[in-house]
């Protein structure tokens, strides 16, 4: 499957729903083992939200890093946009190294909390 | 309806700065909804961006109340007339005149996170002036970290009205400044909700904040919270300035360090202002043509 970002997107690929754009469409191909190609052709400014809803969720389910290494690919993203989706990368393993329970607990207080607001 | 003079005085953007304008929210505060504001100039010699975002984000604020703003133009000195007409805040405060090309950066609105006006007017009218000389990938690049200060005011603050910027080129000490206001929820309240730790300093939330992998976004079912690390860290690579107003807590990141500091008086939003140096030697971040792009991402 080869995904033009920008078609998707635009050329500021930066927020929530851009990324969440993206999660809906290769989250499940990836999952029944097909390849993915992420085309950024065109896409100029990169910020972490976009890589925060788009890639870095991705760790969260059954796809493990060698999975994604070997059925992901990200093609023309330019030198920020790989620094900045190589920290979410990393900033997402140490969410989801953290045991269930403690996401879970974080996940309940923040809806309760939005709950109330 | 009550009535209120806001006497603005000379505004910089240093600390003491900063606590004038929480004065003035405070005397907002205390007229209450519906009042009639008016801001007189009389006092003011001159007054930088992070004033002139906070100014127009409180009138939207007394105007969402049910309240009346009032620029006072024939208080106005010279100097002040002419920066607030050619930032265009005075344009959008009812005066005629609209804004005009100098050393301002446009005086900006936002009511919604719409983040092609936005990347398009920081790239336009901030970096793409001429001030600075950058490659269109670092321009790209400022603008993606700048977004930050925006995507976070949109996502964390719940704010009623909006967020509000403006910036001006500083020519002898060839600086760019950008102040970012919002007027929702503060940092320091965010993370307290969020940690059930109604007791937290606000520099100890402000830190808390300031950590990579820490947000307080509600509903968080993925990885978040690198906003506010990733500006940081480009704001000291850059060797910029960041000064950070929010609540009661206050933060200063600089080459030099970060502090994070409690403040006696607080204010119910947040106001971001960052000061770049326009040389493009210190945009060089050895470190990006470093990359190896042969390691695997995950």
């Amino acid at each position: 499957m080869h995904i033009k970002v920008k078609e998707l997107v635009g050329e500021n690929a930066m927020t929530l729903d851009d990324g969440e754009a993206i999660y809906s469409r290769i989250h499940a191909p990836l999952t029944l083992g097909e390849t993915v190609e992420l085309d950024f052709d065109g896409v100029q400014v990169f910020a972490s939200p976009f890589f925060n809803a788009g890639i870095g969720r991705l760790l969260g389910g059954d796809l493990t890093t060698e999975m994604l290494n070997s059925r992901l690919r990200f093609d023309h993203l330019s030198d920020f946009g790989a620094r900045v989706l190589r920290r979410v990368i990393e900033n997402a393993k140490d969410y989801y190294a953290a045991p269930a329970d403690q996401r879970s607990e974080i996940d309940r207080i923040v809806h309760d909390n939005a709950v109330a607001a | 309806m009550a009535a209120l003079t806001v006497f603005v005085p000379r505004l910089n953007d240093e600390l003491w700065d900063a606590q004038q304008l929480v004065v003035i929210w405070h005397q907002v505060e205390q007229a209450g909804d519906g009042a009639e504001v008016s801001f007189d100039f009389s006092r003011c010699g001159f007054l930088r961006p992070n004033a002139v975002a906070f100014l127009g984000g409180l009138a939207r604020l007394i105007q969402h109340r049910g309240g009346k703003v009032l620029l006072l133009s024939a208080t106005l000195s010279g100097a002040v007339r002419a920066n607030l007409h050619q930032n265009g805040f005075a344009h959008a405060m009812g005066a005629d005149t609209p804004a005009w090309q100098g050393n301002a950066i446009p005086y900006q609105e936002y009511l919604t996170e719409d983040k092609d006006k936005i990347i398009e007017s920081l790239k336009r009218d901030w970096l793409g002036r001429g001030w600075i000389n950058l490659s269109p990938e670092l321009a790209n690049r400022i603008s993606g970290q700048t977004w930050e200060i925006f995507a976070n005011a949109f996502e964390h603050s719940k704010t009623p009205v909006g967020v509000f910027c403006c910036g001006q080129y500083m020519p002898k000490r060839k600086e760019l400044l950008l102040a970012v206001a919002d007027f929702g929820v503060g940092i320091p309240s965010n993370v307290r909700i969020y940690l059930q730790n109604p007791s937290m300093s606000a520099c100890d939330a402000m830190c808390w904040a300031f950590t990579g992998g820490h947000t307080t976004q509600p509903q968080q079912t993925f990885p978040r919270g690198l906003g506010l690390e990733l500006l940081k860290t480009f704001v000291r690579k850059a060797n910029g300035v960041m000064r950070v107003f929010s609540h009661d807590g206050r933060a200063k990141i600089d080459p030099q360090g970060e502090t994070y500091e409690n403040t006696e008086s607080f204010f119910e939003g947040t106001l971001v202002q960052i000061r770049l140096l326009c040389d493009d030697k210190h945009y060089m971040l050895s470190e990006e043509s470093a990359e190896n792009n042969e390691t695997p991402f995950f």
